[in-house]
């Protein structure tokens, strides 16, 4: 999908029209932002933002998030077991000490 | 005011140039430029109000602030909007552009997949005739020749990659600054709008008591909302504020100018 987001009023606008026009186009709304279907079509619209408010739009090439096909099954029981852990209080790094789990700094470490 | 038109000087508070068969928007202009009119410097209200001329579109509220300024009233939002204001001025977020550094990234990749290929194809035609026995000098050079290339090309798409990563670095830097421009500017509008309803509101009851006193037909509801001729409303306005220019009258309520500015209170250019 391409994420939009505007950073002026003037493109904030724009993109609102692009958005109640071609509606079969758009993904989802926020409030400023959009991801468009990634079709020729939306790209052609996107494009048009950015040729029309330059550096007040970014547009970002994503894709939908599967975790049992991106991340380690290690990282996915981290958080659930962080998630059903007994002390609201506990913070990562000390929940993961001692355990399986890994550490937050080989997690930040470790790209996708 | 002083009016010098077709040879004729005119002078006071109160010109009627019906005579003159001057159009309305012409007399403004000159009102404006001073051209013909000369006068004290037109405000804010004289975009909204003047000319008066039936089928005119008035906003009423903006209208009401802006006389309620001329009277000196002071709105609760000013310091906060002036502050944005000054914060928007001294902003100045620089440009985004990563286009020259996606091209190269694009650019290098697909050369570096078409030598990629290359390599490829000629590895396979050095196999068949080393494995045929026939003579591959030729072939193996050729070989050699692309896989050097395609370091050098791997080599040029990378740095390609890493300027790509620092531009976007920068981009993302120079788009907090953007969107902090947007939260400022929708603050300045919301404050600019609190101030108006604040402005309009504290002006409130003079208008509708306005709107009594000047000819024609018009209501002021509880909350300050306007029903009726938008000509009554604008000149309901103008008898609000303290008005300096002459407000230009293209509408037949009045007998004489000198009576228009008296009810009104402001100085008139009748046309």
């Amino acid at each position: 999908m391409l994420l939009i987001v505007t950073y002026s009023r003037g493109a904030r606008q724009t993109l609102r029209n692009v958005c109640s026009t071609h509606g079969e186009t758009v993904v989802r709304r926020f409030g400023r932002a959009a991801l468009l279907a990634e079709t020729e079509f939306g790209a052609l619209l996107a494009l048009r933002l950015r040729e029309k408010h330059g550096g007040d739009v970014q547009i970002e090439h994503t894709e939908p998030f599967n975790e049992f096909a991106a991340v380690p099954a290690a990282v996915r029981d981290a958080a659930a077991a962080y998630e059903n852990r007994d002390a609201q209080s506990t913070p990562y790094a000390k929940f993961a000490t001692g355990t399986d789990h890994p550490a937050p700094c080989d997690l930040r470490d470790s790209d996708l | 005011m002083r009016v010098d038109r077709d040879g004729a000087v005119r002078r006071g508070r109160a010109v009627d140039l019906r005579e003159a068969a001057v159009d309305a928007a012409a007399a403004e202009r000159a009102v404006r430029e001073g051209t013909w009119v000369s006068c004290l410097e037109p405000g804010p209200i004289h975009d909204r109000v003047s000319p008066v001329e039936p089928g005119m579109a008035l906003s009423v509220r903006a209208a009401l602030a802006d006389a309620a300024r001329t009277r000196d009233v002071a709105a609760p939002q000013d310091d906060a909007l002036a502050g944005v204001r000054a914060e928007l001025a001294a902003l100045d977020p620089p440009a985004v552009d990563c286009a020259e550094a996606r091209r190269r990234v694009a650019e290098a990749g697909e050369r570096e997949a078409a030598l990629a290929e290359r390599v490829s194809e000629l590895r396979g035609k050095l196999t068949a005739l080393e494995e045929r026995g026939d003579d591959a000098d030729d072939a193996r050079a050729e070989r050699e020749a692309a896989v050097e290339r395609l370091a050098e090309v791997r080599t040029e798409r990378i740095a390609a990659e890493q300027a790509l990563s620092q531009a976007r670095d920068r981009a993302r830097e120079a788009r907090d600054a953007r969107a902090r421009r947007l939260r400022l500017e929708d603050r300045a509008k919301n404050l600019r709008r609190d101030a108006r309803d604040h402005l309009a509101a504290s002006v409130r009851d003079a208008f509708a008591a306005a709107v009594d006193a000047v000819p024609g037909r018009g209501e002021v509801g509880e909350a300050g909302e306007f029903a009726g001729d938008p000509v009554t409303a604008a000149l309901a306005v103008v008898r609000v504020a303290n008005v300096d220019a002459p407000v230009v009258l293209a509408c037949d309520r009045f007998e004489s100018a000198a009576a228009a500015a008296e009810r009104l209170d402001a100085p008139v250019l009748r046309v």
